[in-house]
């Protein structure tokens, strides 16, 4: 009985090891808890920025893009526990495409990554290294697109994608008060994310011919999800419907009985 | 031959159900001046009735399992014809419910009902009143949301703040030193069998208790006067009075048809009023959200915790209060009931409104 | 018609009326839904089975098409031996896709990876993909 209920003990204190280190490693690293007291490009400043970063909030830490051991002082940054440092301009889209592959196709196959060797756009010219947000249309804008070239191509493809885009945005925004109101809404989310990954990746593919000829299918695509969503819509509507007639009723029942009453104090 | 007529005849030649319908209603006079807090005890039965309903019904579909529970609450919410309706009716039930019994009690202290020889009734329902919580925190785990998970972590850590056996009391209530599968085993047996069957028993007291004194006259009005209660057991009697049935009972009926009102509005227009975006992801044990705050309620007891410089004076302080609140009669031993003629006792009372109120907001925004 | 007022038994009798007819109304409302809440679901999906041919998945490749309203995937890893899962990765939703080379699934959203039996092997994944029951039918292979 000792035995069985020590190695019970045994085994959840691993457990409990366990998961204590991969809420260790997720919430702070010793990348982190070093470089955050470095001056500069090299501590204080990536560290700030990545924690304002979509990838903070999803829990992709340093370790995750630069490998190394983000548990381990001593073996943080050695080859054998992964490390691989600081992509240099030309590799930074093979660094990212580890993660993002769909995108990297696209990006390969465009102008712009044939180009990336002699000076050409990577990754982090349009996405921040550190700061990276969740990509919205405004990434393409004149500011940004003019450094190399005019802007009356990207303003064309920006034209071009900015319906489906809205569709979208306002697809996200309906779900997101569904899920808000209790219903469960996780097949729509995979869905609009499967669609909207698609359709993104697309763009670094900058071939307008390429996107015009596709967007048709992704709308398609959107538009399913939309029926879905305005079905439940509909019957939240029809809900809200139902629910005010009964409460009108019961305040209608509340105050004839007051009526009622008063036919019995008027009586006496 | 009127079957109803009939019906009560044949009880009655068995169980004498005439005389006992007569003495509880159309014989059971009340004073003219009851006024509308009278109301909410019976507003509060028909409100418990419900949640009752509701819980069994929920009880069809609801898996007991930390790996099956938020996935059965999704179910019911989403496949269930109408189990998203009885899902939030038990959800905004339990919370309107909370706000009723603080104002039932308002209403208690204002006109002085607790005082003798009213002490049982008061003290079984300030039973009741804690059993309400306990419901609302038992209740609360069994959907194994984040805010379940969290929420009950850190009410439970609060006890730690006791010397000595603290440590051991957190482990007693979860089952294990965390909230875990043994939490939720005895959470939900305690919300669905063991709570049921004890606020079943202290409620047919309380109401036993209501009857058998008789019901407290308004302390309002130019005729009313603190009167001495006599050395041995007396109803109180209301000869100039008015008929409990029909006057009080259609009174009743009307303040229980607005309560519903008030409940199924909020059910359909509001539902996640009290639904925090926490309670809608499944528990990730190594994951806390931002800031988990009690439901409302707590928010009192959350916020007194976090001002007093140690945890255990805090936790002494709210015990201090709650335990002179349950003793109240006890120590109020005069005899005058008009709040006109308490004036230390009614600022007494504001005061404790405007600090839980006040404690209650700043633990929200802090 | 005279002006007087009802007397209060009558006015008492007609509120009484509408009253047990707003009640039963509101109690007939709940009852139905407690009714409905109670009723047997009719499980209509037990029966919805997909036919794909069999030759339609190549010995190392990999079938797409659609289950219940979900993509779906069928692969032959070794001949003769069928497996089909969801092919919807559980990150966040996008479709996998079957990697010849490697004999697995690889999501291009964040690079997730799944074995040809829906186990994660690497990436943000955080459970295997869904299995489907596969039976032979002669050419066909019938799916659910």
């Amino acid at each position: 009985m000792k035995k069985i209920l020590l190695s019970k003990l045994f085994f959840l204190l691993i457990i409990f090891l366990l998961a204590g280190s991969s809420a260790f490693a997720a919430d702070t690293s010793v990348c982190i808890e070093c470089h955050a007291g470095l001056s500069g490009q090299l501590g204080e400043i990536p560290t700030a920025e990545w924690h304002t970063s979509v990838h903070a909030l999803h829990r992709v830490s340093c370790h995750d893009c630069h490998g190394g051991d983000p548990t381990d002082y001593v073996e943080a940054m050695t080859a054998e526990r992964g490390f691989i440092g600081v992509p240099d301009y030309a590799e930074v889209p093979a660094f990212c495409g580890r993660c993002h592959v769909g995108v990297e196709e696209d990006y390969r196959a465009s102008l712009h990554g044939q180009l990336v060797e002699s000076g050409g756009p990577n990754c982090v010219s349009c996405h921040e290294n550190h700061a990276v947000q969740v990509a919205t249309i405004d990434l393409i804008n004149e500011v940004s697109c003019s450094r190399c070239h005019s802007y009356d191509k990207p303003a064309l493809i920006k034209q071009e994608i900015s319906d489906t885009e809205e569709m979208l945005s306002s697809l996200e925004a309906s779900i997101t008060s569904l899920y808000r109101v209790g219903f469960d809404t996780e097949r729509l989310q995979n869905e609009l994310f499967a669609t909207r990954n698609d359709f993104r990746r697309l763009f670094h593919s900058v071939d307008i011919e390429k996107i015009r000829a596709e967007t048709a299918g992704f709308e398609a695509e959107l538009e399913e999800t939309k029926a879905t969503v305005d079905d439940l819509e509909e019957t939240l509507g029809q809900r809200k419907i139902a629910g005010g007639a009964l409460v009108l009723l019961l305040i209608l029942g509340g105050c004839i009985a007051l009526l009622i009453r008063r036919t019995y104090e008027s009586h006496d | 031959m009127n079957l109803a007529k009939e019906t009560v005849d044949w009880l009655d030649r068995r169980l004498g159900v005439r005389e006992l319908l007569h003495s509880n209603l159309g014989g059971y006079l009340l004073p003219r001046n009851v006024n509308i807090w009278y109301t909410l005890g019976s507003v509060l039965l028909a409100l418990f009735g419900l949640q009752f309903l509701t819980g069994l019904l929920l009880l069809v579909y609801y898996v007991p399992d930390t790996e099956k529970a938020f996935a059965s609450v999704t179910v019911i919410m989403n496949e269930i014809p109408y189990g998203w309706l009885i899902r939030y009716l038990h959800a905004v039930g339990s919370n309107i419910i909370i706000l009723f019994i603080l104002l039932h009690m308002l209403s208690v202290l204002f006109m002085g009902s607790y005082k003798r020889p009213r002490e049982l009734t008061w003290l079984s329902g300030f039973i009741l009143l804690n059993i309400g919580l306990a419901f609302c925190l038992t209740g609360y785990l069994l959907p194994w949301s984040q805010l379940s998970f969290w929420a009950t972590t850190v009410a439970t850590d609060a006890a730690g703040a006791i010397p000595v056996v603290g440590d051991q009391i957190i482990a007693f209530m979860r089952g294990g030193p965390n909230v875990g599968e043994a939490t939720l085993g005895r959470f939900f047996a305690l919300h669905v069998m063991g709570l049921p069957l004890v606020f079943f028993a202290v409620v047919g007291f309380h109401l036993f208790c209501v009857r058998r004194i008789g019901i407290s006259k308004p302390p309002f009005g130019d005729d009313y006067l603190p009167t001495e209660i006599p050395r041995s057991f007396h109803h109180e009697e209301h000869p100039g009075g008015i008929p409990f049935h029909p006057n009080y009972t259609v009174k009743d009926l009307s303040m229980v048809f607005f309560a519903l009102a008030l409940l199924v509005g909020v059910t359909f227009f509001a539902p996640w009023l009290f639904i925090p975006p926490a309670a809608l992801e499944p528990a990730d044990p190594f994951n806390t959200p931002q800031d988990i705050k009690p439901e409302w309620y707590f928010l009192w007891a959350y916020q007194a915790l976090k001002i007093f410089p140690s945890e255990l004076l805090g936790l002494a302080s709210q015990g201090v209060a709650m335990g002179f609140l349950a003793l109240l009669p006890f120590f109020d031993r005069g005899l005058e009931r008009r709040p006109a003629h308490r004036p230390l006792f009614v600022t007494l009372c504001l005061l404790g409104i405007l600090l839980f109120v006040g404690l209650s907001l700043w633990g929200h925004y802090s | 018609m005279s002006e007087a007022p009802a007397p209060p038994s009558e006015r008492r009798t007609f509120l009484g009326i509408i009253l047990a007819a707003i009640g039963a109304f509101a109690a007939g409302a709940f009852g139905w839904s407690m009714f409905r809440f109670l009723a047997p679901v009719e499980r209509g999906g037990e029966d919805s089975q997909v036919r794909v041919a069999r030759n339609l998945v190549v010995i190392g490749g990999a079938h797409f098409f659609a289950y219940q309203g979900r993509p779906a995937v069928v692969v032959q890893p070794r001949a003769g031996e069928f497996v089909a899962l969801n092919a919807v990765c559980t990150h966040l939703g996008c479709i996998v896709k079957w990697q010849n080379d490697t004999q697995d699934f690889l999501c291009p959203c964040h690079a997730g990876r799944f074995s040809s039996t829906g186990q994660v092997l690497g990436g943000p994944p955080p459970s295997a993909l869904d299995l489907y029951t596969v039976t032979i039918d002669g050419d066909d292979l019938l799916i659910g």
